[in-house]
């Protein structure tokens, strides 16, 4: 019987050929006769196309063809899934029709022997543009007198919405005090390591088109682009390669890739397209941006009593794939982990000349976060009251889960007081405050910022989803005793190779080397949903569960009727009879000569008791099952969760100030993160770590920058600045667990933690450290020339956001 | 992008103004400029290579003259496009005697779009600075008192 | 991310490389480590149609003392120049650079020749160049040509080296006593060049300062001796009001840049605060 794993920090079983560089991503895939394409872009913010030549780059040897807007209007539009009412939905093609509304839409797209060829081609496209004004600020383009994007809409505001519980104006009237801030969530840019790439492949005999795309969610994206290119949908086979990270941004559907599977239609030769990096900064989602106002109302004893949120999103000029619903998201969570009676968001949805925003690692949850933790914070500042307590003095208490918010949710299970204090004292916090103190007299600049925060993970039930929120699992055990799990939730960097291996090994009593975990192929895989939202763990491992339990009660029959008993039970790997009946195994049950050596498992010592290898044998062999059983040893599970879980923690960040430059030294970053059950607590690690990471980029370094003419000038990583190792502390983690009773698993989910809690407790703590100076409140990226000049001047004197 | 400065030549406000709107000179003056052509009342079309060091782009631009107001004041407008991205420029400036010298006063504006605009930006102002700073120098050679270009008198 | 198509040429000796230089005229580039060339080209900034590359040449990358004078070769790497004992014991402030640029991938790969031949406005190499009042030798058809470090740079991206000539050798006078050497920089969060860099090479003595040569990168479009520093301290005790009045001048005289991550009133600021931090570093090591 192998070692159980589940809860262990076993090693990733994908990593070896990722650290070698033996995995296969859709760049490494090379088909004979492969035709590359690369795109002309505009460079115009907002422009009319008056023409386009298109004549010298179609004579250029090598070029097989060339096609702008005109020529693919038979592909339908880029789909949109999110359904909000009255949404102004744009027309979205995969090529600019008359206008280019962003730099990076694309414009024409090359089709070559080779990729130099592809791309001179471009060089020799002539398009002739007429400049129009620009939109730009979410919150200035939502103005009347603005210019308008979409003409046929009158307006940019793409639509407004209201969501929250409890009488707001009541409650901000009833409080002794509120506070207001205006708060900024930059855009960012997600970078996955490896670009979006696709490889197209038709054959025009069997009629049938693959698809290698770099996405996170292969069965919606055939499903969409066999829409999109008018094809059924079973013809089109997508296969998702390795992925070398989405953070998002591959939780989506794009344009390129409904239009190499309609090329390699129109040309029968398979055609690739790997995006550049400048491509990538320019036309694959960016993430947040919103510009918000925060009211927050509470009683002098820090009780709070409303917070209403009325934010205006930047869209970008087009929706993508769930564009207007991640600020929805942002409302969910606007309750924190505090009581808070009554919330309202008013949301704004702005059309703006840049590239559609989206889901990026969070998602809408870091929006709500910030501004609820920024908002603690300003009440802890006006009262004068340390940021801890008032946090505390807030908290439902652990027994009143599962706890109701005025947003609507239902949190199913929480320890808020609990990670707090661990936290607290892994900081010391006492002392850090006592530290401050003196370094505060000697001159020097310290600063503590905490951040509790509890996050909306594994989506999500089907009703609050825009395409079905459940999840696919098919657990198969081969003759040979080895395992197959098919996962609708296919990975791009998470582990779930090895999380998901472990929970089957230990539910069935094999070793995770015997386990092979099956994913992004929708020929071998069940239809599914994807990876993202957090879901992995808590909705894909969860349907993993439920084949397993499937599948195990088929084992049981089987056991039972081989040992000659009324039931059998399975105990340490093992299936034995449980007194009724003869309890030995009926003989001869397997043909074990006649199979090649090696191939069968070993009869088992007594003959009292079946191994699964045993038991998987003997349901394909079939020559001794129960009647009426069907062969096989195989079961598939498609789950639906019935709540989303929510994960919290609390996140200390300590910093020290340069008084002469304003740079920001980590001197202590802890976090305590709570994702209910672990399964890997290196996986757990592993993804906090990434997050913090993200955060750390957010909170001081990371802004997608357009100009005032709309050219996006941090167009690569000269200028956007991804955090590299030197520029993180040392993550000092630990973590709480309380189990979700949402799944079986008691999983809830982590890929996202990061991302959510750290941002506000980083500025926190350069805002705290800057309190002296008059500072309530700085807007990220917080860069150490803002930093320099409050210290300089104060906030009056300061713009950048700083308050 | 702003870039604002003054430049002091020492040459008569009346023959810099003379040179300023002289298609010849100003061919001369603005860095990379290859060739121009008039295509209407002070419009031109000319041929750039601009750029610094070894990072050069071919430019195909657009030079017009516009609020000429001799000898004190006068807008130039360049807007060109090329491989490399579109620049334009539009600059205004305004002339003052001091002593034997002619004080320039210059405000510009600068908009790069492209490949110039996506992958510069760490080095778009200084260029800009550095641009201006060429056209003064040159329009200093072709001016000064004492230049062998000025006593041609074109 | 495809560059333009070009053609390539390894030379096998100085002699070949001069010779096709002055073949291909403009149409050619020679190529050294690459780390600036190749990105630039890549993005289509730059589209030669020849390349010579430099790295078949065995006898350009040395690091050498004789005669007063440590010779390195243009093709050594900023990792060579990292690890050279000789280095580290006559010369510390080039180790101390070139352990600030880049990563271990551009070190490996990166020589001091193209970096200077390059001469970005934000690249470390010109600071400790300048102040170490280094000499570059460039060779073409026309023999040898030295000049001076602080002939070198003549504005951003440009270096007073002629079509046709090379990059052949960096010549530094071997200093007599123990080096009071420092570097320091403000690396940009983004591409990790300098936001500043302040390269303090002082001989102190008797509690003075007897000679402060001082070079600055990332501040202006081309790296400077910050000379009024320098006779602000020339003669003085280093103590805390001396440094400060010398400092701010760290960026006087000079067009100051200005981008996205700091405006050139910080750039300002830094360049003044690194260099009274650079020349306390190099004051302590003297001790
Ligand atoms: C990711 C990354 C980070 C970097 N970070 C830094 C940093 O922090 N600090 C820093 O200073 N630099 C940095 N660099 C630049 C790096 O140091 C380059 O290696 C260097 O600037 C150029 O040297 P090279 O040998 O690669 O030259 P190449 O790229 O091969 O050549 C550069 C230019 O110089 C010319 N050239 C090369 N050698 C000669 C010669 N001997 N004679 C005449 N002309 C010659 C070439 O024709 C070309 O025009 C970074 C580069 C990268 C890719």
């Amino acid at each position: 019987m192998a070692e159980k794993t589940v809860g262990k920090p076993i090693k990733r079983t994908e990593d070896p050929r990722l650290i070698q560089g033996l995995a296969h991503y859709v760049d490494d895939i090379r088909l004979p006769d492969t035709l590359h394409a690369a795109f002309l872009r505009s460079i115009y913010a907002h422009a009319r196309i008056k023409s386009i030549d298109t004549t010298a780059a179609q004579k250029l040897p090598g070029v097989v063809a060339v096609y702008t807007g005109k020529d693919t209007q038979k592909i339908g539009p880029v789909p949109c899934a999110a359904a909000l009412p009255d949404l102004k939905v744009p027309d979205h093609r995969p090529l600019a029709g008359n206008k280019v509304y962003f730099v990076g839409h694309p414009v024409a797209v090359v089709v070559a022997e080779t990729k130099s060829a592809a791309r001179d081609a471009v060089d020799l496209i002539e398009v002739d543009y007429e400049e129009l004004p620009v939109a730009l600020d979410e919150e200035k383009a939502a103005d009347a007198k603005s210019p308008v994007i979409h003409e046929q809409f009158g307006t940019n505001v793409a639509y407004k919405l209201t969501a929250g519980e409890g009488d707001i104006e009541a409650a901000l009237k009833s409080a002794d005090k509120v506070v207001k801030q205006r708060i900024l969530h930059k855009r960012l840019a997600p970078i996955a390591m490896e670009p979006r790439g696709v490889l197209a492949r038709y054959f025009p005999g069997e009629q049938e088109l693959t698809l290698w795309t770099s996405t996170q969610i292969p069965h919606l994206c055939r499903t969409q682009v066999a829409i999109m290119i008018g094809m059924p949908e079973n013809k089109l086979r997508l296969i998702t390669p390795e992925v070398g990270g989405g953070f998002g941004s591959k939780l989506n559907v794009y344009a390129e890739e409904a239009l190499m599977g309609w090329i390699s239609m129109q040309l029968n030769r398979p055609v690739k397209w790997i995006e550049g990096r400048r491509e990538n900064m320019q036309a694959t989602i960016h993430g947040r941006g919103q510009t918000g106002y925060i009211e927050i109302g509470f009683k002098n004893d820090g009780t709070l009593t409303g917070l209403r949120y009325n934010v205006f999103a930047d869209m970008g000029s087009y929706f993508q794939l769930l564009t207007p619903a991640i600020p929805t998201l942002t409302g969910l969570m606007l309750s924190g982990c505090y009581k808070i009676p009554a919330i309202q968001i008013n949301v704004t949805g702005v059309f703006t000349n840049k590239m559609s925003t989206d889901a990026y690692r969070g998602a809408g949850r870091p929006e709500a976060t910030y501004v609820v933790e920024r908002a603690l914070d300003l009440v802890a500042l006006e009262l004068k009251r340390d940021p801890v307590e008032v946090r505390r003095k807030n908290f439902p208490q652990p027994n009143e889960f599962p706890f109701k918010t005025a947003t609507g949710l239902f949190y199913d299970s929480g320890n808020y007081q609990g990670a707090l204090d661990k936290a607290l004292k892994m900081a010391d916090y006492t002392k850090l405050r006592e530290e401050q103190k003196t370094a505060r007299k000697e001159g020097r600049i310290m600063g503590i910022g905490v951040s509790t925060y509890v996050e909306i993970c594994a989506l999500g039930p089907s009703s609050a989803m825009p395409a079905g929120g459940w999840e696919s699992a098919t657990v198969r055990v081969e003759p040979t005793g080895k395992v197959t799990v098919l996962t609708g939730a296919s990975p791009h960097g998470q582990g779930e190779e090895t999380s998901f291996a472990q929970i089957a090994a230990d539910e069935l009593g094999v070793g995770v080397n015997d386990v092979t975990v099956i994913h992004g192929d929708t020929a071998i895989v069940q239809y599914g949903i994807g990876t993202f939202g957090s879901r992995g763990l808590a909705v894909g491992g969860v349907a993993v569960y439920m084949a397993i339990q499937k599948l195990k009660d088929k084992a049981h029959k089987i056991a039972a009727h081989v040992l000659q008993c009324e039931k059998a039970t399975f105990v340490d790997g093992k299936f034995c009879a449980d007194g009724k009946g003869k309890g030995e195994v009926s003989a001869p049950s397997m043909p074990v000569a006649e199979a090649p050596a090696g191939a069968l498992p070993k009869p088992n010592e007594s003959g009292k008791t079946l191994t699964m290898m045993d038991i998987a044998l003997e349901a394909h062999v079939a020559k001794n099952l129960p009647a009426d059983m069907e062969p096989g040893l195989s079961a598939t599970a498609f789950y639906e969760p019935k709540n989303f879980t929510f994960p919290f923690g609390t996140h200390i960040a300590v910093v020290d100030i340069d008084p002469e430059t304003g740079e920001i030294h980590f001197q202590r970053y802890v976090a305590v993160d709570d994702c209910g059950k672990q399964i890997n607590p290196m996986l757990v690690a592993g993804q906090v770590h990434g997050g913090i990471v993200q955060s750390i980029g957010q909170a001081m370094f990371e802004e997608v920058v357009y100009d005032e003419t709309g050219q996006l000038v941090t167009g690569t990583l000269m200028d956007y600045a991804v955090p590299k190792a030197v520029m993180i502390p040392h993550l000092e983690l630990d973590s709480t667990e309380t189990p979700s009773p949402v799944n079986p698993l008691g999983a809830k989910g982590v890929g996202e933690a990061g991302t959510i809690g750290a941002t506000p407790a980083i500025v926190a703590a350069i805002v705290d450290a800057l309190a002296p100076y008059g500072v309530r409140h700085i807007d990220m990226p917080i860069k150490p020339e803002v930093v320099w000049q409050l210290i300089k001047n104060g906030p009056k004197k300061t713009s950048a956001g700083a308050a | 992008m702003k870039i604002e400065g003054t430049q002091k030549i020492a040459a008569p406000r009346d023959r810099i103004f003379a040179a300023l709107i002289d298609p010849a000179i100003l061919q001369k003056c603005i860095p990379g400029c290859e060739q121009m052509e008039k295509t209407g009342d002070n419009q031109y079309k000319a041929k750039l290579t601009a750029g610094v060091g070894p990072v050069k782009g071919a430019f195909t631009a657009t030079v017009s003259l516009q609020e000429i107001i001799a000898p004190e004041h006068y807008k130039l407008v360049v807007e060109g496009k090329g491989q490399p991205g579109f620049v334009k420029g539009s600059g205004e400036l305004n002339l003052k005697d001091a002593g034997s010298e002619t004080e320039i006063q210059y405000t510009g504006d600068v908009n790069v779009g492209g490949l110039i605009a996506s992958v510069g930006q760490r080095m778009i102002q200084a260029t800009a600075n550095m641009l201006a700073a060429r056209f003064f120098k040159s329009l200093e050679a072709e001016t000064a008192t004492n230049s062998p270009a000025s006593s041609t008198g074109t | 991310m495809i560059p333009a198509s070009f053609d390539y040429i390894a030379a096998k000796s100085l002699d070949e490389a001069i010779s096709l230089l002055a073949k291909h005229k403009d149409d050619a580039k020679v190529l050294a480590g690459g780390h600036s060339l190749l990105p630039a080209m890549k993005l289509r900034l730059m589209q030669p149609k020849v390349l010579i590359d430099l790295g078949r040449i065995r006898d350009l990358s040395y690091i050498k003392e004789d005669g007063g004078l440590i010779r390195i070769g243009a093709m050594t790497t900023h990792f060579q120049v990292e690890i050279s004992d000789l280095l580290r014991r006559s010369c510390p402030l080039l180790p101390e650079t070139a352990s600030h640029l880049g990563d271990m991938q551009v070190r490996n790969k990166g020589t001091i020749g193209g970096s200077l031949a390059h001469s970005d406005p934000a690249a470390d190499w010109p600071a400790s160049i300048l102040a170490l009042d280094a000499e570059l030798v460039a060779t073409s058809a026309k023999g040898d040509r030295v000049i001076k470090a602080t002939d070198f740079f003549v504005e951003m991206l440009t270096t007073s080296l002629q079509p046709g000539e090379i990059l052949r050798e960096i010549r530094i006078p071997s200093g007599k006593s123990k080096p009071a050497q420092a570097y320091v920089k403000v690396r940009h969060p983004a591409s990790g060049f300098a936001v500043v860099g302040v390269a303090v090479n002082l001989s102190i003595d008797g509690g003075k300062c007897q000679s402060a040569a001082i070079g600055i990168t990332g501040v202006s479009p081309k790296a400077y001796r910050a000379s009024k520093v320098e006779s602000a301290l020339k003669g003085n005790a280093l103590d805390a009001k001396t440094l400060s009045a010398a400092c701010a001048h760290a960026a006087a005289a000079v067009d100051v840049n200005s981008d996205l991550y700091a405006s050139a009133e910080y750039r300002k600021q830094l360049a003044t605060v690194y260099t009274r931090r650079a020349i306390e570093i190099a004051a302590g090591r003297a001790k």
